[in-house]
């Protein structure tokens, strides 16, 4: 799920940087920072869409640099248990397949893809029903629902099911 | 209790409550069979309150209760008269307490009433209709009698009953030497019931003429029997005539030890059908067998097993043929099959068992059914704690029995997996049996057997106490788990799929499924990797394989290994098994790089060639010139690459700039650090930094160490370890100017890319210590300074203190005085450090940290390098020897330089105080290493090194720094922690900087171990200085 929310961090900032472009320079650090991260809490920062404010620096002794607290407004994307998401699938072997949801690694076991799906290995491991209308293989699109996530400090795991109504290949490539 | 025949109506009530197996019996005609039937019933009676001396009572009991069926409750034995612990027997000990006085007249009278009493009681088994009868007819005294029990109950009630026995009470009842005594009489092994049987029986036909006022025996003691009697002539007296009795010996159980025969070891062993169970003895012995019926009169069970049968050795052996026995051989275990045993002529009978009604296969005396061997044993053949069924054995004994012979998730094999206490608190369970089935909770107490849960659902009581046999751990497809027992244990991973009691994991690391039992696992939300070791290899270690070839450790499965080869073509994997491995390697070479560095383990080096070009990463192993590198970003192969020496390049420049920099920061450690002894002997990792000179100065190879907290408050804390104590390690956090103290093992210090220990023998110990003080962006206060002034100092003074601390000899610790007035000299003879009034700022200095960088340093620089005093005393021609002394001053007691504050400073070195000193040091400047002209190799977090010229050193002690060897590319400014100075090679020009010719310029004309020797320019003298104060000089 995506949400907008405010965040603040202390940027440190070399005071080569100071001058004319302090805040800008703030902004791209920032933004080099955190974009793409992931946190635990809040799951991973997507974008920043701007910056509520700037407060004033802090000289660290000893060192020159400046610390900056910045309060900033960012897309997080953050998955939860029982969401659906559509995902694109990155790899097929015969525990089950992995896709990825943007930053987001979902793997889906083979218990949790319906029975009738089997795993055909070869050039090409896929999932295929036994009349072969449904294929999961490497960059198909499916819809699936999220059973478990594993959160670390840095990443966010998740466990994904496609055995339930609705969910399962939405989009395939090699037919499309 | 004698007397009972006056007494028969009071007892009534107790008679009712027999009456039903007095029935029973009845219709038994062998005595014996219902003795023991009896027993049987008191053994299940006793269950409930062991541990108490009244159990004598209570067995006495049964022989009672079974003198009434049989007699009408006429002659009894008798009583003793202390009272039991139920209401039943109470009953009767207060009868018994009633008769207390006449007891006490003499024997005789007891001895004539019953004696009296025998002969109608003893017409015959017929008396037990007779027994009844007259019950029945005292149906309707009962409200009668009741008075009267009460009337008696109640009178005595205060005197002697006591229902709730306090301790006191309890020893009361202990016996005294007062009381008859029990004696052990040997019998003939397997006789021990009917021996106390007849004993018994022949109390009932002499009465009163036997002094002996019991007789049991154990079922757990064979070949003897207790007897109980106030004489041991009373008891041979009644043994006598008896056969399978042995009487000449006959041993008194000590009044201790009394308590001890008759209290019942809770060793209730709950065998029941369905049950997992391991033979303990014979051909299948550990094998996993299933209990199909169990006897608990003959104490024997039928289990099934898989068989283990030698086909063609019973066919030899049925046609009378020799069989050849090997003892050591025992067959594999397989299931029979009746036609393949038909076609070996080997003889199968088809038989119905009258019981079951099911149809055996008997081959060769033994019986078989759907392949299966099922064969009663012996209870005590048997082992049913700890059972722990794999999976594999389950599969096996599902697979004959297709026709639902149960699935692996079953009860049977949940309670199979059963230990004590698995319940925690805050488990959410459910009940898998009984009324409440399938009601989920949580748990919330546990008690010995129940557990008090707290239902899932509206309208339900707060908690519900269940026995621990109807639950079972719950959990739900995306848990995260941890495996805490069985095959897979330690690993963690979430459930996908839940089937019964089994649940399908995927594991975290390997992202494998993995199947266990709901049992076997907890929840949580840790991420382990599972076993990590097999035997003496572990994960990440080099091993020789069988084949010479050798590889490195990459995955440790439940029986082998996946080895990452030294190939370096391309990444080679093999599944390699225990035995498949020859030895662990673990030797600690060397090997040099494409541009002749020398590379050793733990060296960061970056990859030029190959297909794994540009990885980058700290050196695991080396081998055959073959390195193992470990990249935290390749993914494949659990982040090791293999790839050749030559085509590796170290990072960072070569060994010397670590060395140099960890000098200073251990240095700057080591006054700190009392060179105790009891330190010395600790021992600790074999490469230390600061070990130079002892061979190892036990932990404080992880002393200034920059490692990571994996665990607790402050997980995820980088910092730097100050100081290990025992368990505990000191660490200064990077992001906060505070040191903690954590668990040692909340440490994880593979953290660092240039871990703190180095290959010493190579270096020569000096240069060793590899702390980069310089790199470490959170000390900055440390680096310029610190390694400026530190490093000269830190060879010297070390040298001397530690020798101080071995060597009690006085030179080494001199006085404080020594230090003022004896070193005026070597003050004034380091112009460098003494811009300000350096004799006193060892006292004034506000915090240990200033004291020590600045004053040592001056001390040490200006009186040459004590280091090569200490650590080449052999080194007579070193011209710095005689100012040893010099050292002196350094003791390490921070005391003698600091009187005013004494107290934590030894401990508290760091961050405060650094802090404050920060700006001190800063101001003089001139200490850093970083000199103009000098060539460094900066290095900005993430980019590589780059080979540049210090032009200018700036006031806050960074520097321009020109880059390029020529000194013609872009000028930049860079932190002292982004530079390390260019280690100079034999040949070189280099520039002093530190010591008394700081600033003097000259040529490296060679290098002894850590000791550089130098021709300087100006003079053309010839000196020996650390290599660490060695900068080289960019060629103009």
């Amino acid at each position: 799920m995506f949400f907008h929310i405010v965040m603040e961090r202390n940027m440190q900032l070399h005071p080569r940087h100071f001058g004319r472009n302090l805040r800008e320079n703030i902004v791209s650090k920032l933004m080099k920072d955190v974009e793409g991260t992931c946190s635990g809490r809040h799951g991973f920062v997507v974008a920043i869409t701007g910056i509520e404010n700037i407060g004033k620096g802090l000289i660290r002794d000893g060192t020159g640099f400046v610390t900056f607290p910045v309060k900033y407004q960012c897309v997080v994307f953050r998955p939860f248990k029982g969401e659906i998401l559509e995902a694109v699938v990155t790899m097929v072997n015969k525990m089950g397949f992995f896709a990825e949801a943007g930053p987001v690694q979902i793997f889906v076991s083979n218990h949790l893809i319906p029975d009738d799906m089997e795993f055909q290995s070869g050039d090409m491991p896929n999932y295929t029903t036994s009349d072969g209308s449904v294929k999961i293989q490497k960059d198909s699109e499916v819809r699936l629902k999220i059973i478990g996530t594993r959160v670390d400090a840095t990443e966010i795991f998740c466990i994904g099911t496609i055995k339930d109504d609705f969910l399962g290949v939405i989009n395939d490539p090699a037919t499309a | 209790m004698r007397r009972r025949d006056e007494d028969d109506d009071d007892l009534e009530p107790e008679e009712e409550d027999d009456e039903d197996y007095g029935e029973q019996e009845q219709n038994l005609d062998d005595e014996l069979e219902e003795e023991e039937e009896e027993e049987d019933v008191g053994r299940g009676r006793s269950k409930s309150k062991r541990r108490r001396s009244e159990e004598v009572y209570e067995d006495e009991e049964e022989y009672e209760d079974e003198d009434d069926d049989y007699g009408g409750g006429g002659s009894r034995k008798r009583r003793n008269k202390r009272s039991s612990g139920s209401q039943f027997f109470d009953l009767e000990a207060e009868v018994d307490t009633d008769d207390e006085e006449e007891e006490d007249e003499g024997e005789d009278d007891f001895i004539d009433e019953s004696g009296a009493d025998i002969p109608d009681e003893d017409v015959g088994r017929g008396m037990h209709r007779s027994t009844l009868l007259p019950r029945e007819e005292d149906q309707e005294d009962y409200e009668a009698l009741e008075r009267r029990i009460q009337a008696r109950y109640a009178k005595s009630s205060h005197r002697e009953y006591d229902e709730e026995t306090t301790d006191v009470d309890q020893q009361a009842l202990l016996p005294s030497v007062r009381d008859p005594k029990f004696w052990m009489v040997k019998c003939a092994i397997g006789r021990e019931r009917e021996v106390a049987v007849c004993l018994m029986q022949k109390f009932i036909d002499k009465g009163s003429e036997l002094q002996i006022t019991s007789a049991f025996a154990l079922d757990h003691l064979k070949n003897y029997i207790y007897v109980e009697a106030h004489k041991e002539a009373h008891v041979r007296e009644a043994c006598k005539g008896l056969r399978n009795l042995y009487t000449q010996s006959i041993k008194m159980v000590p009044i201790r030890e009394m308590t001890d025969v008759l209290s019942v070891e809770s060793k209730s062993i709950d065998l029941s059908r369905d049950t997992w169970v391991r033979m303990k003895i014979g051909t299948y012995k550990r094998d996993l067998a299933k209990v199909v019926d169990v006897d608990d009169v003959r104490q024997r069970v039928t289990v099934k097993l898989i068989p283990r049968v030698d086909l063609q050795a019973l066919a030899s052996k049925l046609d009378g043929r020799e069989v050849v026995k090997k003892k050591a051989f025992v067959p594999p275990p397989r299931f029979i099959n009746a036609d393949e045993v038909r076609d070996l002529n080997i003889r199968v009978e088809r038989r119905r068992d009258p019981m079951s009604g099911d149809y055996f296969d008997n081959i060769g005396g033994m019986l078989f059914k759907d392949g299966f061997l099922y064969k009663t044993v012996s209870m005590k053949s048997i082992s049913t704690q700890n059972i722990n069924p794999t999976f594999d054995e389950l599969e096996k004994f599902r697979k004959p029995g297709e026709n639902g012979d149960g699935d692996i998730g079953s009860l049977s094999t949940l309670f199979a997996n059963r230990k004590k206490g698995h319940f925690m608190k805050g488990d959410a369970v459910i009940v898998v049996k009984g009324d409440l089935k399938n009601l989920k909770g949580w748990v919330d107490k546990v008690e010995e057997e129940n557990v008090h849960i707290r239902p899932d659902g509206e309208g339900l009581p707060k908690t519900v106490a269940v026995n621990e046999k109807e639950l079972c751990k719950y959990f739900e497809p995306g848990n995260h788990v941890k495996v805490v027992s069985g095959t897979h244990k330690g690993a963690t991973g979430m459930v996908v799929k839940v089937e019964q009691h089994v649940l399908i994991i995927i594991s975290d690391t390997t992202k494998e499924d993995v199947r266990v039992f709901a049992d076997d696992v907890v929840e949580s939300s840790e991420v382990t990797s599972g076993i990590t070791r097999i035997g003496d290899y572990e994960l990440h270690d080099l091993v020789l394989l069988d084949n010479n070839s050798f590889g490195v450790i990459i995955r440790v499965e439940s029986e082998a290994f996946q080895v990452l080869k030294g190939v370096t073509e391309r990444p080679e994997v093999s599944l390699v098994r225990l035995r498949e491995i020859k030895c662990k390697i673990d030797k600690k070479n060397s090997v040099q790089d494409r541009h002749k560095n020398t590379i050793c383990v733990k060296d960061v080096v970056r990859i030029v060639d190959g297909p794994c070009k540009g990885k980058q990463g700290p050196v695991e192993h080396i081998y055959r010139g073959v390195l193992f590198i470990f990249d935290r970003h390749h993914l494949e192969h659990a982040g090791f690459i293999c790839a050749k020496s030559q085509s590796c390049s170290v990072v960072g420049g070569s060994r010397a700039n670590g060395d140099r920099n960890g000098d200073a920061f251990s240095q700057f450690k080591t006054p700190r650090i009392p060179p105790s002894p009891r330190r010395f002997s600790r021992g600790g990792p074999p490469i230390d930094s600061g070990g130079r000179h002892r061979g190892g100065r036990g932990h404080d190879g992880m002393v200034g160490a920059i490692v990571k907290i994996s665990q607790g408050n402050f997980k995820g804390y980088k910092g730097r370890v100050k100081d290990i104590k025992g368990q505990t390690v000191r660490i200064e956090l990077e992001s906060q100017m505070r040191v903690v103290t954590v668990d040692r093992k909340c440490i994880s210090d593979n953290f660092n890319t240039s871990t703190p220990y180095r290959d010493t023998p190579r270096y020569g110990m000096g240069s060793e210590t590899p702390m980069h003080p310089s790199r470490t962006p959170l000390h900055p206060y440390m680096t310029p300074m610190r390694d400026a002034g530190a490093t000269p100092i830190h060879d010297g003074m070390r040298t001397p203190m530690r020798d101080r601390a071995w060597n009690p000899f006085a030179p080494m610790s001199p006085p404080r005085d020594n230090w003022e007035d004896g070193n005026p000299a070597s003050w004034g003879a380091s112009p460098q450090y003494q811009p300000g009034s350096p004799p006193s700022r060892p006292y004034e200095a506000p915090t240990p940290g200033s004291g020590w960088v600045n004053t040592p340093g001056g001390n040490y620089s200006e009186a040459g390098t004590p280091r090569d005093s200490g650590s080449a005393y052999a080194n007579a021609p070193s011209p710095y020897l005689p100012s040893t002394p010099g050292g002196q001053p350094m003791t390490p007691n921070s005391v003698s330089y600091l009187p005013g504050t004494p107290g934590g400073q030894p401990m508290t070195p760091g961050t405060g105080g650094l802090d404050v000193m920060s700006p001190v040091i800063g101001g003089d400047n001139e200490g850093p290493w970083f000199m103009p002209d000098v060539l460094v190799n900066v290095r900005r977090s993430g980019e590589e090194s780059i080979v540049g010229i210090v032009r200018e050193v700036l006031q806050d002690g960074s520097c321009r720094v020109v880059l390029g060897l020529s000194g013609n590319g872009e000028i930049i400014s860079a932190l002292p922690n982004e530079m390390e100075a260019v280690v100079p090679r034999k040949g070189d020009k280099i520039k002093i900087t530190g010591g008394s010719l700081r600033g003097a310029t000259g040529k490296l004309i060679g290098v002894d171990g850590t000791d550089g020797i130098v021709k300087v320019d100006d003079t053309y003298d010839v000196k020996i200085l650390d290599l660490a104060i060695l900068a080289k000089l960019a060629q103009p």
